[in-house]
């Protein structure tokens, strides 16, 4: 299958207009034969097609303006099988296959000075096209993927750019206070001939807010990252900018029509108001959280744990603990050791719902959330289910401590399969967590009061302590969610952690 | 009423028009103007002065004569030549010193260097422009504003023979005379503007008659005798201080020295300044006479000569003394409301506001 | 001995103020003079010199009926000696008084160049001295007056350092600004725009201390997409082609100078910092004219804040011609500061 794409017929040229189609789907059409007609700000004219064959899809109708580069039409050669997968628009995991295909066959129209036969048609530019790092051409246009032409030729990739892979639900994990990893690195893709033109506004605004310029489509002339386009970028939610990829349309550029999002309107303070604007962090947080809701279906079970000779043990140990250790003794680590134990034996719990498969793991990646003064964050104690209730105290004693001096690295903040928050310090006795996805579950270990409680028909004052979890319906059944928890509290009121202390 | 005549000599001894110590002074600004002339051409010539250098040897009859009739208030607009005027006028010999070594004592506190000075606040003196001649249409203006406050002083300007084929020169005679401004012309013809002689300057005999077109009087004088280029001055002085116009008076002297101090001066011909070195210097020609009608004897002018070169000396060492101008000032001082100048300067550091 | 001369079309006498419509709006030109006779008036120093000023009451009759109040001795007719002029000016001004010389057309100025940049522009700087002189004229085209009566001669005089100059566009600025700059200290060159003397008006104040403040710009037209930042009677054409442009929804702000050295750029920059996006307008030619100085600036300091380049639109550098169809090719249309616009915004 061939695309046929906008071509640029002048070096200025940076959009065209379809005038006409010449051929209709299903019509045939030999080679060299006008296909359509466009106009630009220099020249009307006919162009061509680079093959012969049949028209097999018209992409976009007639009346339109769209950007240099943009898909038009496929056309299937003659002899050429009509099911080959081998189509422009092309996933991540189709980064190889689809640019190869295409290359031998780029339409003339765009100008490519390799394909010096099918290039006659077309009064193609001098310029050679511009490609990203990730178009596996071969080396024939010679530009480097971070030339910036204003004008040239540049041919759409047949590739989404490696980058934008799975970012639609991981972006809103609550991991966002790291999105600084996201910002900057990556070249940006071709999204059209002034998709890499970046003011110093745009420059500005996007290293101050920490964006991906990657992910954020231009609206501007060629495809330019506009102000209005990072402004909606900020204001639609912190470091995830509007992603490009939509699996029918992957490869092509936004029309230029797309219209930009409204601003977001003054905030003036009233009698008795002060007003105050969000960190990018509190926004990404606030994102985060709401894409969390609207993602999972979120239910929530509690149970109660009698921990009182967990508090005897802790009273007992704590200090001997500190000075043999030299970090604090909680409950963290006790209830992390037992619920590490319960995912393991609960594999589903633990799991993550990638599409329509969940993925099982056995190992536990525990995410604990820790308050700072920027907010909420969630460093990551990788493989807790192979530490003992030492090993756990110094991990969260000291992701915690780097959490507050902002000395997390990047991958300290991601990668969890389970994460445990843990308010009761500050005095609730039952929370309902949002799930930090794409976990399945998120456990809240509240306040452990002394309660009146049954025991053997007897009223009896123990230390109880209530512990619940908010899971992801889609995932896992009340059952499971039950069982589990259940799990957790057998495991916290029957194990004996005194050994494990080495008290 | 446009006459042109050359004076005679003064008539009678010099008693008979001042007094001794009227005469003595005289003498001393005299032979101080020439001392000076002297001393800062050495100083440039050994590379101790910055700047240029413009001398006024040989005029200084001029430049004193035409100076001692006006009263402090009345205002003089000189030229860079006519250093000579300022310091009669009543300039602080060591402020003229500390702007010749661009120091912040200096008038202009190091924005200008050299002749290129002035001191309106407390001399009614122009500060010297370079353009010429610029200061004559400024004079009208001083002397349209005494009119119009109906005070009877007077503005003088003083400009050389090149200046008097400029444009503004006969703009502001032939205004000064419609309006009837208390204003008197002065052109200090030494012969030469730079290397331009008279002859290339102006089509007419002298300078001196072309009053008569600006409908005012004219009169030529002999540069070389203070005490009638003095009178001179004061009969016009008078003229416009009572009402009576403007006057032009062309005051003839030679350029004993090149235009600059890099000039050598050779286009004048060796025997006219032989001539006027030797018969028509204005500071020995008027000592000889002051010695010779017994107004002074030699231990006095030598007196006179000592207590001169002790307050050259002590000028530069004022002038050396004094700091130069803070760098972080050199864009101050150009609007008023940003107070450089009503401040104190800065010695050392930028000047603070007041 | 001053002849009387009749009072012109305006007919209602000889104080300005009696020259306002019966809606008590005033021209451009009338709230100039009113903003000289209340100056007169108020300060005894001040008054004022020129050519035909006086009996004849002034080419574009601004000082008309002001002989009559004020005398001839404050009210001077000169002879055609613009250097003296100048030179009259400053020598008065050194001795306490406050004139406000008028220049016939903004063009002669130049023959008073020596005077006006060597002398006036230095005095202060080099002396202390204050000069508290005002030079006035009509600029600007627009009239078909052909070169020698149509110059913009703004950049001449801002380079020379030491001279405020101003150039309003509109009636109520107008007066509160002379007032202003007759009451300052420094030397102000204060240009009318002939363009608009007669045919831009509206309600102007009458208290006596008005005053607008030099070195302050306004934004005359609030918008968020693109900032026109300009000056003069380009300031009324930036107005119309925001209209036009308003019903193509592009937003767009138009900044007047008022005094164009030294500019305010704390409000030029203020715009640029909303809009993202400038056009620098100007009477003066493109090459070294106000554009360029303002276009450089906003460039330098608010670099951040652009989305698209800074762009200038100015006449060439030539002589500016007679016939209309060259001086409307010459100078910046409507239509050009729109198609400015439309290619900033679609940037």
């Amino acid at each position: 299958m061939t695309t046929i794409r906008m071509p640029q017929l002048g070096e200025t040229i940076v959009e065209g207009t379809i005038l006409k189609w010449l051929k209709q789907e299903g019509e045939a059409i030999e080679r060299d034969e006008p296909l359509f007609e466009i106009s630009t700000d220099k020249v009307d004219t006919e162009v061509p097609s680079p093959v012969g064959g049949t028209v097999e899809k018209i992409l976009v109708e007639e009346g339109k303006t769209v950007p240099v580069g943009t898909d038009l039409a496929e056309v299937s050669e003659d002899g050429a099988g009509g099911g080959e997968a081998d189509q422009a628009a092309g996933t991540a995991s189709d980064a190889g296959a689809g640019g190869a295909a295409d290359s031998g066959d780029a339409a003339a129209a765009s100008g490519d000075g390799t394909d010096a036969s099918d290039a006659a048609e077309s009064p193609s530019p001098s310029a050679p096209p511009a490609r990203t790092a990730q178009a596996p051409e071969p080396a024939a246009s010679g530009e480097s993927a971070d030339a910036v032409q204003e004008g040239s030729a540049a041919e759409m990739p047949a590739v989404e750019p490696a980058t934008a892979q799975g970012q639609e639900a991981t972006a809103a994990s609550a991991d966002g206070a790291s999105s600084a990893q996201a910002g900057g690195a990556q070249p940006l893709p071709d999204r059209g001939p002034r998709s890499k033109i970046l003011s110093p506004l745009v420059r500005r605004l996007a290293d101050e807010h920490q964006l991906d310029l990657s992910r954020i489509e231009g609206t501007g002339t060629g495809g330019r990252i506009t102000k209005q386009d990072v402004m909606a970028a900020i204001e639609g939610g912190g470091a995830a900018a509007a992603p490009s990829a939509e699996p029918a349309a992957a490869g092509q550029p936004a029309p230029s029509e797309a219209p930009a999002p409204a601003p977001a309107p003054q905030v003036t303070a009233g009698a008795g108001e002060e007003v105050v604007p969000i960190t990018h962090i509190r926004k990404a947080i606030g994102e985060h959280m709401l894409t969390s809701l609207q993602t999972s279906a979120r239910a929530w079970t509690m149970v109660e744990v009698n921990v009182d000779h967990l508090v005897k043990l802790r009273d007992r140990a704590k200090d001997s603990f500190k000075e043999k250790y030299g970090v604090n003794l909680t409950y963290l680590p006790f209830v992390v050791r037992a619920t590490c134990e319960a995912l393991l034996t609960h594999q589903e719990v633990n799991a993550e719902l990638r599409g329509d498969q969940i993925v099982l793991r056995r190992f536990v990646n525990m995410g604990i959330a820790v308050s700072y003064d920027a907010g909420l964050i969630v460093p990551v104690i990788k493989g807790a289910d192979a530490m003992n209730t030492v090993g756990l105290a110094r991990a969260v004693a000291d992701l915690a401590a780097r959490a507050r001096a902002h000395q997390l690295k990047p991958d300290e903040v991601q990668g969890a399969t389970f994460t445990i928050t843990n308010p009761g310090p500050y005095g609730s006795i039952a929370s309902v967590p949002i799930i930090n996805q794409p976990n399945t579950g998120i456990l809240s270990l509240d306040a452990i009061t002394k309660r009146p409680v049954v025991i053997d028909d007897t009223i009896a004052i123990r230390s109880m302590v209530n512990i619940s979890m908010s899971w992801d319906h889609r995932t896992i059944d009340g059952e499971i969610a039950t069982r589990f928890l259940a799990r957790v509290k057998q495991n916290l009121e029957s194990w004996d952690f005194a050994e494990d202390v080495s008290v | 009423m446009a006459t042109t005549r050359t004076r005679e000599p003064a008539e009678g001894t010099s008693r008979a028009r001042f007094p001794d110590d009227e005469l003595k002074r005289i003498l001393y600004l005299l032979k101080l103007c020439r001392y000076f002339d002297e001393r800062i051409e050495a100083l440039y010539r050994q590379g101790r002065l910055p700047g240029a250098i413009y001398s006024g040897r040989g005029q200084e009859g001029t430049h004193v004569g035409v100076v001692l009739p006006l009263r402090p208030d009345d205002s003089l607009f000189p030229t860079h030549r006519d250093l000579s005027a300022q310091i009669t006028k009543g300039l602080d010999l060591k402020r003229v010193m500390a702007q010749f070594w661009g120091r912040i004592d200096g008038y202009t506190r190091g924005r200008d260097g050299n002749s290129h000075i002035g001191d309106w606040s407390g001399n009614r003196t122009w500060t010297v422009m370079s353009h010429l001649p610029i200061a004559y249409p400024v004079a009208l203006g001083a002397a349209q504003a005494y009119r119009m406050r109906g005070d009877d002083k007077v503005a003088m300007a003083i400009c050389g023979d090149g200046a008097t084929s400029n444009g503004r020169w006969h703009e502001a005679l032939n205004w000064s005379a419609i309006a009837k401004l208390p204003v008197v012309w002065v052109v200090n013809n030494n012969r030469y503007a730079y290397s331009t002689p008279n002859e290339l300057e102006f089509p007419v005999p002298t300078i001196a008659e072309r009053a008569a077109a600006y409908a005012m009087p004219g009169v030529r004088v002999d540069g070389s005798d203070v005490l009638e280029v003095e009178a001179a001055a004061r009969e016009a002085v008078e003229r416009a201080r009572s009402g009576g116009g403007p006057s032009l008076i062309e005051s003839v002297s030679l350029r004993w020295r090149g235009h600059a101090g890099h000039d050598p001066a050779k286009y004048v011909p060796k025997e006219l300044l032989d001539d006027h070195m030797g018969q028509k210097d204005p500071v020995k020609n008027f000592e000889q006479r002051l010695l010779g009608e017994g107004v002074v004897d030699e231990d006095e002018v030598k007196e006179i000569q000592g207590r001169i070169e002790r307050e050259f000396e002590e000028g530069y060492e004022y002038a050396l003394a004094s700091p130069f101008p803070e760098p972080a000032d050199h864009a101050k001082g150009l609007w008023v409301e940003d107070g450089y100048w009503t401040s104190e300067p800065g010695r050392n550091g930028p000047t603070e506001y007041s | 001995m001053s002849q009387r001369v009749e009072a012109g079309a305006a007919g209602h006498g000889a104080e300005p103020r009696g020259k306002r419509t019966e809606d008590g709006q005033a021209t451009y030109l009338i709230a100039i003079a009113e903003g000289l006779w209340e100056e007169m008036e108020r300060d005894e120093r001040v008054f004022m010199l020129g050519e035909d000023i006086g009996v004849y009451g002034g080419a574009f009759k601004v000082t008309e009926g002001f002989l009559d109040r004020f005398g001839s001795q404050r009210v001077i007719d000169t002879p055609i000696a613009e250097e003296s002029i100048v030179g009259m000016a400053i020598g008065s001004a050194m001795e306490g008084f406050r004139p406000i010389a008028e220049f016939q057309y903004a063009d002669f100025m130049t023959s008073g160049f020596d005077e006006i940049s060597t002398a006036l522009a230095r005095v202060h700087y080099r002396s202390g001295v204050p000069l508290p002189v005002v030079l006035r004229g009509p600029s600007g085209g627009m009239v078909r007056a052909s070169s020698f009566h149509s110059i913009n001669p703004e950049p001449w005089f801002s380079y020379a350092g030491g001279i405020k100059v101003i150039c309003p566009a509109f009636p109520s600025d107008a007066k509160g600004l002379i007032k202003s700059a007759i009451r300052d200290d420094n030397p102000c060159m204060f240009l009318e725009h002939k363009w608009i003397y007669r045919r831009i008006r509206e309600q102007v104040p009458e208290e006596p201390d008005f005053l607008v403040p030099i070195s302050s710009a306004a934004v005359k037209r609030e918008g968020d997409d693109v900032s026109i930042v300009t000056y003069g009677a380009m300031v009324h054409r930036a107005l119309e082609a925001a209209d036009a442009l308003a019903k193509e929804d592009v937003s767009a702000e138009v900044v007047d100078l008022r005094t164009v050295y030294p500019f305010d750029e704390e409000t030029v920059l203020g715009s640029i910092q909303k809009t993202s996006r400038a056009l620098v307008l100007s009477e003066s030619y493109r090459f070294v004219g106000i554009g360029a100085e303002v276009a450089s600036t906003i460039a330098e300091k608010a670099f951040e804040h652009l989305d698209a380049p800074v762009v200038r639109l100015s006449p060439p550098n030539v002589p500016v011609p007679f016939s209309p169809t060259l001086e409307d090719a010459f100078l910046p249309s409507v239509d050009d500061i729109v198609g400015e616009v439309q290619k900033l915004s679609a940037w």
